[in-house]
């Protein structure tokens, strides 16, 4: 392979860019945007509204996270949005001015201006015709940054609100531009069957631009994520309405080439950043087991099951993942039990658990920082699934990783219940050094990001 | 040729800019060296994978593109939609004393790589349009930008090297293509230049529409000349 010959790195070749700027970011996102590899300043988490708590309203909540500020720790800046909606996913677009953010049930998406005052977010735009100018696409959950664009990947759709959907593509405007479904038996759009399942569904997508490959996930649709997490578990009709597949697309050409079986609603999608790494990890939620998705040796992309979670007859139900900027380590949260495990994945075919930490009794998603040494843990998975009681904790948690010693410090925590914001879903970074180089960081700037 | 186009690059930089012209030239050398191991895609002769088919694919509408009053490089002020002629039209935006070598160079390189691919190809040539403009009006004069395109656009090619006559001109444009740019300032808040920019390269049609947006992962040659054969066939 030319990159192989001649051992060139693409993310060398990003992290050159990027360098001189001190950028820096979370490792999971789109490796079209900018990084911050230095100190994030504030973390903004998209958050669900309870009723009966606070204006009971979905919102974003800013979190002043950079240790040498005053308000470090303390939430600076909530930003309701007029309604519940169920407020999930997040993502920034690839010059990190905008924060796209997503409502399940409304269909809404809600575009924030994080750029003009990184402490203080407005709401920039609301799209609400999500659902018309798609052909019928429900549950908008991922934004993933193209060049000028967002990919947005559904969950669901308007006909029977099953799980077949597609991915959407906005630009940068808020704009519609086209709606690209998932292969089912009925269409499979030109791709290839490769097992039992060609379903349609979605969940998340990320792409590995230097071996032009796009990939999706599936998990299911807005009549079982709308519903009682109790009551869904005890209806088996309902039960079967799990995604099964993930779609290797070709990425320049949106089109779908192969439907891989991933059993069990493979979720999150993380791919490598090195330059000779062509795969990525996802995990699966009904069977708690992780999957390499890589290309071999005759360049043809393939599934395998490399490692169980936990103990997958307790269902601890994997949700968020995240894998460090070097490859070598993979976090996955659990659900049920509230748990974070680290595996070594310095061999993606063996992955192996090396630690794992109590993070509460319920605990979802998780973003680290591009060294590693920071990673913050939040705990709503969806309105009705979240636990009840006292089990129904909602923070957002600090944690110091130590590499070596391989040991999380916890730092601190804020209470979303005690402070009357709702539910903690998605954290995004940000940072005024994506926007100036002034050494007064809060001058007002042209944007800019690389 | 592409390392050719490169050290000139660098050459205009070291020996022919004014805010640089005292720099060492070996540090700059050094630089490069090191930064030999990290080059992009574009800089390669080969993609790393199979392209589809020309024609066999769609390019969006992704949106329209932005216009307004730009200087070419014999000082005229013109709008950047007629500098596009109704072709077919590649725009990147650069400044002079740009030393990413990821960055305006990279562009510079993939543009002149496209004009050397289809010298041969009077049909598609005749209908293509290569645009690089400044985000620096500060800095890039028309004569600094003609200088710098001096001798790069020597085949039967039509590209042009512009600029603007001001901030207050260039940043409407910039804000339309959504060109993300980090200014220098010093500690008095006066302009000390461009720090960075995001690196996008700009499909526009004979429309004037906004049909892909390219970024150092996939700048490159083939794959731009694959995606203007590609609108050349869908809009027959």
């Amino acid at each position: 392979m030319y990159l192989r010959k001649f051992g060139i790195s693409i993310l060398g070749a990003v992290a050159f860019i990027f360098s001189s700027l001190s950028f820096a970011d979370e490792t999971c996102m789109s490796p079209y945007m900018a990084k911050i590899v230095g100190q994030e300043d504030y973390v903004y988490v998209w958050t669900l509204g309870v009723e009966g708590l606070g204006d009971e309203q979905d919102k974003l909540v800013t979190i002043d996270v950079n240790p040498k500020s005053k308000t470090y720790a303390k939430v600076v800046s909530v930003l309701s949005v007029g309604g519940r909606n169920e407020a999930h996913h997040s993502g920034l677009s690839d010059d990190r001015k905008y924060l796209w953010a997503g409502g399940l049930d409304s269909n809404k998406i809600f575009i924030f201006d994080v750029h003009s005052n990184p402490r203080k977010p407005t709401l920039h735009k609301v799209i609400t015709d999500f659902v018309e100018k798609t052909g019928g696409v429900v549950g908008p959950h991922t934004f993933y940054a193209l060049p000028g664009r967002i990919m947005v990947s559904g969950l669901s759709n308007n006909t029977d609100n099953g799980g077949r959907t597609a991915l959407v593509e906005y630009n940068s405007k808020g704009e519609f531009i086209a709606t690209h479904w998932l292969p089912t038996d009925g269409d499979l759009r030109g791709a290839k069957k490769t097992g039992k399942y060609a379903d349609g569904y979605g969940y998340d997508v990320r792409v590995q631009p230097r071996r032009n490959i796009m990939l999706t996930s599936s998990f299911t649709g807005w009549s079982n994520y709308m519903m009682d997490f109790g009551q869904m578990l005890q209806d088996g009709e309902a039960m079967k309405r799990f995604g099964n597949t993930m779609v290797v697309w070709d990425l320049h050409s949106r089109k779908p080439k192969k439907v891989l079986d991933v059993p069990g609603a493979p979720l999150e999608i993380r791919c490598a950043w090195g330059a000779n790494n062509n795969y990525c990890f996802t995990t699966t939620a009904l069977t708690s087991k992780i999957w390499l998705i890589y290309e071999d040796d005759n360049g043809e992309w393939q599934g395998k099951a490399v490692a169980d979670i936990g103990d997958p007859a307790k269902v601890p139900l994997p949700v968020d993942i995240s894998i460090t900027s070097d490859d070598k380590g993979l976090w996955v949260d659990t659900f049920m039990d509230g748990k974070a495990r680290y595996f070594d994945i310095s061999d993606p075919h063996n992955p192996v658990q090396v630690y794992e930490e109590q993070i509460g009794s319920q605990v979802n998603m998780i973003s680290q920082s591009w060294d590693g040494k920071r990673a913050y843990f939040s705990t709503s998975l969806l309105g009705n699934w979240d636990k009840t009681g006292e089990a129904d904790e909602q923070w957002v948690k600090l944690y110091d990783w130590d590499e070596n010693s391989k040991e999380l410090t916890h730092k601190w925590t804020i209470d979303f219940y005690k402070e009357k914001l709702g539910r903690a879903h998605q954290m995004r970074f940000g940072a005024y050094s994506l926007y100036s180089s002034t050494t007064d960081n809060k001058k007002a700037v042209t944007l800019l990001d690389k | 040729m592409m390392i050719n186009i490169f050290l000139k690059c660098i050459f205009f930089f070291a020996f022919l800019h004014p805010t640089y012209a005292n720099n060492d030239l070996q540090a700059e050398r050094d630089k490069i060296k090191s930064e030999r191991n990290s080059l992009a895609v574009g800089w390669r002769d080969n993609l790393d994978f199979k392209l589809p088919k020309p024609g066999s694919y769609k390019l969006y509408n992704i949106r329209e593109s932005g216009n307004g009053k730009v200087i070419d490089e014999k000082g005229n002020e013109i709008y950047l939609h007629d500098a596009m002629k109704g072709k077919i039209t590649l725009l990147s935006f650069i400044y002079s004393n740009c030393t990413d070598t990821n960055g305006c160079p990279l562009a510079t390189s993939v543009f002149y790589k496209i004009q050397e691919k289809l010298k041969n190809n009077k049909k598609i040539l005749s209908k293509l349009k290569m645009i690089s403009l400044s985000f620096d009006p500060e800095y890039d004069t028309p004569e600094v930008m003609s200088l710098y395109g001096k001798d790069l656009s020597y085949i039967d090619a039509e590209w042009s090297f512009l600029t603007t006559n001001s901030m207050d001109s260039l940043e409407p444009i910039l804000e339309n293509y959504d060109q993300p740019v980090i200014r220098k300032y010093k500690n008095d808040g006066s302009y000390d230049g461009v720090e960075s920019h995001l690196l996008r390269v700009y499909l526009i049609d004979d429309k004037k529409l906004i049909r892909n947006i390219y970024n150092v992962d996939f700048l490159h040659p083939d794959l731009l000349i694959n995606d203007i054969k590609t609108l050349l066939l869908n809009n027959g």
